[in-house]
């Protein structure tokens, strides 16, 4: 069944101690890639592509800040709800792997 | 944040001569150690290689960013190599590494790291850039080439 295509956006706070620095941006870009939607990663005035390893990094998004990830297409709800996911774990990423 | 701040002309290299991982970041470390940048050379190589182990630090279009934590440092220092030939570093996207940037920050200092990451995102982001500087001979064209884009964005 085909879901009509749509944009989500959701706000974040990131939790992660150290920011989403190389070793989570590169989970978010993964997991990113696995959806049909496009998807965007803004924080301020910057805004980059969610399936961009170099364009995640560039935000330098530490603890405490916000971003706002938006997704377009079929999945976007999902796609959304899982990146929003990632975000949100404040787990030493070596329990993550 | 630039990348001169934290990226000494003494820890260039044009032309990297290892051919796995390994060796790879032992001879970046080796260059940073000949900087006189860091003393503890096998302590760190330890560390980045654990830090490997955790996930590859190649991010994909050739680039990789292998980095640490150690107390060793009192800023972030980094080292830049280039290797002709390409290196297979077990990348994201599979493909060889050709430009290697590694960053060593002092613990407990999340910040500047990720500042410093952004900025080198940023910069080799741009195919041109990744090009030219894939293409340059020696380390005084590096660090011009290096410097050239620094200014510009």
């Amino acid at each position: 069944m085909n879901q009509p295509s749509k944009s989500v956006t959701k706000n974040v706070v990131i939790k992660n101690k150290t920011g989403l620095h190389a070793r989570p941006a590169a989970v978010f870009v993964q997991v990113a890639n696995k959806f049909d939607s496009e998807i965007s990663v803004q924080k301020g005035k910057q805004k980059i592509n969610g399936k961009s390893i170099m364009g995640v990094l560039m935000l330098a998004a530490g603890q405490g800040q916000e971003v706002i990830i938006v997704a377009d297409g079929p999945d976007a709800e999902i796609a959304v709800k899982e990146l929003e996911k990632i975000l949100l774990s404040d787990d030493d990423e070596k329990k993550i792997r | 944040m630039k990348i001169m701040d934290f990226l000494s002309e003494k820890a260039l290299c044009a032309d990297l001569k290892a051919t796995t991982k390994k060796e790879i970041i032992e001879e970046l470390v080796s260059s940073l150690v000949d900087a006189q940048i860091i003393k503890d050379k096998s302590k760190l190589i330890k560390i980045l290689l654990e830090r490997e182990s955790l996930g590859s630090t190649g991010i994909g279009q050739g680039v990789a960013i292998p980095h640490g934590k150690s107390e060793s440092v009192k800023k972030l220092v980094a080292a830049f190599g280039l290797s002709k030939n390409g290196v297979n570093f077990d990348s994201l996207d599979g493909e060889p590494v050709y430009i290697f940037f590694l960053l060593v920050a002092p613990e407990d200092s999340a910040g500047p790291h990720l500042k410093a990451l952004a900025r080198i995102s940023r910069l080799l982001k741009d195919k041109y850039f990744r090009d030219t500087l894939r293409s340059a001979k020696d380390e005084k064209m590096l660090a011009k080439i290096i410097k050239q884009e620094d200014s510009r964005k």
